[in-house]
């Protein structure tokens, strides 16, 4: 019952910020200089082959009647299609105003179907890796306050956030795709073009799991019930991994949460040097073309993302620690 | 009988045990030369005051002794084996043998998981050859043995959903589940309310009897001391200065201290209040008139669509007049703190009126409301969080001149200089930072910012309750002092009957939110009109005999929810003269003759037969 009445008010949340995110996109993209429709059609078209473009597309209606429009389209699934990507998926842009090919435009739900679970797998092997270097450390460190564990975990933070991840992207690539030839690097063509990209970016996020898991773990084992659980009887091993830890899950969950949807929104830099073909590459292209439907729709998804991953989380945390009541 | 012969024999056996604090700078002697024996079936009381190394000799015996502290010397045998020298021993002895329960029963369990859950793996950490399901079976039947309704019902559920009292209740399953043969309590009364604390100590005696335990009780109440051990051992300064039995160690103490503890003591009934408090006469204007004030507040509970209504305050009625002092007693939750807010404007009433000097407090004007508090000042409990740690404590002073806009800069530091020698603060202290001050000397900090600006009514909110026994008698005789140079009017809120019969010409009773009795100092202690008054009064710590047995008023249970009250009287489900009607309707205030009034219908059959009443004053 909890859990029903849970899920509807944080969904009907999530609709409402979906939904200003939109409208804030959309206004934004509206008032922002350049005409789509010239970039559409393409440089040497005729003034009134544009306007009547634009006006069959409805670009020259009150910004609110368009927004409507969009809306109601998204409400029943169709995020519109690309300004300047066709169907066929040949190349872009360059091509003359009467070009027959470029008539079928691309759906934006397609092209970000196509793209998203590779950035969710991108994200979730990229998260992986994080825990797998991160929670050893954290724990560890989190025991020993104060001592050398945690100077060490403190000296190794520092290092990983202080390398830029475009510098050990390529350095990477150098050493392990072209000398030792032990992973493949740019494109895509498998799963093994995943690992190097999501190693760079675990190393960039695991100093931020790293803090918060250590300085969770050592306020949770200066607790009364820490200190009591020894002179109850308890071993250290069951104080550790049934009490400590469980308690400490929680601030960690909601970091995760945040880390989550950023490696699912924004991982533009990493996507761009790898030319891993997943929303964030994709993101970066809708921008340079002016391709409005196709960042608006990435936005949307992207914002619902967030939300629902917040919602996931919040839940399991109430499921951790029944204190908590969202 | 076996056990019988098994009685007598000793379980710990302390020996010239002493514990320093030892760091680079050298060792601090914490305890020193300690010797003594428990045998099982036995309780021996430890009492002594804070810094006495009470605890630390608890933790010894339990082995969690954390640095700096250490044991320099000595042995504590355990069933003859040194638990000091053999670590490995001490270890399997830790909470299967030796159990310990310490004073703050809320933190003391792991909030995620379920209470049932933790006793049993308790139980399963130390005694691996007991199955889960006969451990879960002992933990309910335990739970039920210490008196938690519905226990297997209670037994899923988690620690934040248990009161302070029932989870000291667990805490004593959690201790005793093992079948220890020692029992270490540490205070484990101290958080509680007076009638709580009583049912624990009374549980605690009866479970000694049954389970054959040895228990170390320590405490820093010589009463509650007393009433719960067969033999008491005084600690003063990291040694035993006295070991006795209780009749014996009040009847003749030995040592100086434990004669300066005895005659320290408060009293409730002997000796009355410490300078015949007189009250005012009742034909001029009350400072404070209460009428019928109820407050509600909204809180959003966990599984339960929309807000609970929690009626903090619900029927509270009193006069306050000039130059009184008014005592308002009451256990937690009794809404003590939600009045304090009412009568100091700090919130408003949802109904009833609160008249200043005949002006409503609940209705003025944000800006009036700030003139009259200069009229009244509040002094709050906590001695610590009450002031702001980055202020020197002149500016501490000046701030609610400047607040007011009263004086130029010199005058308020003369003003602010002046208070300070009143409340006895050394003129040298004017440009510290409070942070070095004794509870003592910031309590007397908060009484001198609540007295510069010359109000005519103090309200005490527990001001008196974090600092020990000598320390509050040196405060109230500054409040004597106060009073009678300015005339103050003092409200004292306070759950310490003691203090309240030393110094309150007048005390209100508050029982969930309602003032359940009103009436003057000897009237409510020789001749409680409420049966809530008469518990309190049989279990407060004294050393007295007592004018009311536990047995007969003291009360099971605890006090309902204030979200879902029963209909009829709030204290029917705990009264032991409890009738029909009670149930059905709820008593109102009804006057008992001499200025007494109480809420409780049998005072009608009480005072319809024509008993002369006989008050100190009319």
């Amino acid at each position: 019952m909890f859990v029903v009445r849970f899920l509807a008010r944080r969904l009907f949340q999530g609709v409402i910020i979906v939904f200003l995110v939109s409208a804030l996109i959309f206004t934004l993209l509206r008032v922002v200089p350049g005409d789509p429709v010239r970039l559409m059609a393409g440089g040497m078209a005729p003034e009134a082959l544009i306007e009547q473009i634009a006006t069959d597309m409805g670009l020259r209606d009150p910004i609110y009647v368009q927004f409507a429009r969009y809306m109601s389209g998204v409400a029943q699934g169709d995020l519109g299609q690309s300004f300047v990507r066709p169907a066929s998926g040949a190349a872009l842009g360059g091509a003359s105003f009467d070009d027959t090919t470029r008539s079928e435009r691309a759906e934006v739900l397609t092209l970000i179907a196509e793209t998203a679970p590779m950035t969710i797998q991108l994200a979730l092997l990229a998260m992986i890796f994080a825990l797998i270097i991160a929670i050893p450390i954290g724990i560890w460190a989190g025991l020993n306050p104060g001592r050398w564990p945690d100077r060490i975990a403190l000296y190794l933070s520092s290092i990983f956030v202080s390398l830029p991840n475009f510098w050990l992207g390529i350095v990477l690539v150098l050493l392990l795709s072209v000398k030792l030839q032990l992973v493949p690097a740019i494109g895509y063509d498998g799963f093994a073009y995943t690992i190097l990209p999501a190693f760079v970016l675990a190393i960039e996020i695991a100093p931020f799991i790293i803090r918060a898991l250590s300085v969770s773990v050592a306020s949770v084992m200066s607790q009364n019930f820490i200190a009591i659980a020894a002179v109850r009887g308890l071993t250290q091993t069951q104080i550790v991994f049934r009490h400590a830890l469980k308690n400490s899950a929680v601030p960690l969950l909601n970091l995760l949460g945040v880390q989550f949807s950023m490696l699912l929104g924004g991982v533009l830099v990493i996507e761009f040097i790898f030319d891993y073909p997943g929303l964030g590459l994709l993101t970066i292209n809708a921008v340079l073309q002016r391709d409005f439907p196709l960042i608006q729709g990435i936005a949307i998804v992207t914002a619902a993302a967030f939300v629902l991953i917040n919602i996931f989380v919040d839940l399991i945390a109430t499921v951790i620690d029944p204190r908590l009541d969202y | 009988m076996a056990l019988g012969t098994k009685a007598s024999q000793t379980v710990l056996s302390v020996r010239n045990l002493s514990v320093a604090a030892v760091d680079a700078a050298g060792a601090r002697p914490i305890l020193s030369d300690i010797s003594f024996d428990i045998e099982s079936r036995r309780v021996l009381g430890v009492i002594g005051e804070s810094g006495s190394g009470k605890t630390v000799l608890a933790r010894s015996i339990v082995s969690w002794l954390t640095a700096p502290l250490k044991v320099t010397a000595g042995e504590i045998m355990f069933h003859g084996r040194d638990i000091v020298t053999d670590q490995a021993y001490a270890r399997t002895l830790a909470g299967r043998e030796i159990a310990y329960i310490g004073g703050n029963p809320a933190g003391a369990l792991d909030p995620t998981m379920t209470v049932g859950a933790q006793l049993v793996e308790k139980l399963s950490a130390v005694r691996p050859d007991i199955s889960t399901r006969d451990a879960r079976d002992k933990a309910i039947r335990l739970l039920e043995a210490v008196r938690i309704p519905s226990a297997d019902r209670r037994f899923h559920e988690y620690p934040f959903q248990y009161s302070g009292g029932m989870m000291q209740r667990v805490m004593i399953v959690d201790a005793l589940i093992s079948d220890p043969a020692l029992l270490i309590a540490d205070n484990i009364t101290q958080p509680l309310d007076v009638t709580i604390a009583a049912q624990i100590l009374k549980l605690m005696r009866e479970l000694n009897e049954e389970f054959s335990t040895a228990i170390l009780f320590i405490c820093s109440s010589l009463p509650v001391a007393c009433d719960a051990s067969d033999d008491v051992m005084v600690l003063h300064d990291g040694r035993v200065v006295e070991h006795q039995k209780p009749e014996a160690l009040v009847a003749a103490p030995q040592h100086s201290y434990t004669k300066g503890l005895i005659a320290e003591l408060p009293t409730l009934w002997q000796d009355g209040p410490a300078s015949e408090p007189q009250s005012p006469t009742r034909d001029q204007q009350a400072i404070i008139s209460v009428r019928s004030a109820a407050k509600a507040y909204y809180v959003h509970s966990r599984g339960q669509a929309g807000m609970s209504r929690v009626q903090a305050v619900r029927n509270v009625d009193f006069d306050v007049f000039p130059g009184d002092n008014f005592g308002i007693v009451g256990e937690s939750g009794c809404g003590k703190s939600s009045l304090m807010r009412l009568l100091t404007g700090l919130e408003r009433p949802d109904s009833g009126t609160i008249l200043f000097k005949g002006e409503n407090v609940g209705e003025a004007s944000p800006r009036r409301l700030r003139e009259l508090r200069r009229k009244f000042q509040l002094v709050l409990q906590d001695p610590y969080g009450s002031l702001p740690p980055q202020s020197s404590i002149g500016n501490i002073l000046e701030e609610p001149l400047k607040i007011h806009r009263i004086g130029s800069r010199s005058e308020r530091r003369d003003r602010a200089r002046s208070v300070m020698a009143e409340v006895g603060l050394s003129d040298t202290l004017y440009e510290h930072l409070p942070t070095n001050l004794s509870a003592g000397q910031r309590q007397r900090l908060n009484v001198a910012r609540a007295i510069i600006l010359e109000p005519q009514l103090l309200i005490m909110d527990e001001t008196l309750s974090a600092l020990d026994q000598t320390e509050q008698g040196k405060l109230l005789t500054l409040f004597e002092r106060l009073q009678a140079q300015h005339g103050f009017t003092y409200i004292f809120i306070s759950h310490d009957l003691t203090m309240v019969r030393r110094v309150c010409s007048r005390i209100a009773v508050m029982y969930l939110g309602e003032t359940v009795e009103v009436a003057p100092n000897d009237r409510l202690f020789f001749d409680p009109g409420h049966p809530y008054t008469r518990a309190l009064l049989s279990a407060a710590p004294t050393l007295e005999a007592r004018r009311y047995r536990p047995e007969e008023c003291l009360l099971e249970g605890e006090p309902p929810s204030p979200i879902d009250l029963p209909p009829g009287c709030a204290f029917a489900s705990r009264c032991p003269n409890v009738f029909d009607r009670c149930h059905r309707e709820n008593p109102t205030l009804r006057a008992r003759g001499n200025s007494a009034l109480a809420s409780c219908f049998l005072i009608d059959e009480h005072e319809s037969g024509p008993i002369p009443q006989e008050s100190h004053n009319a």
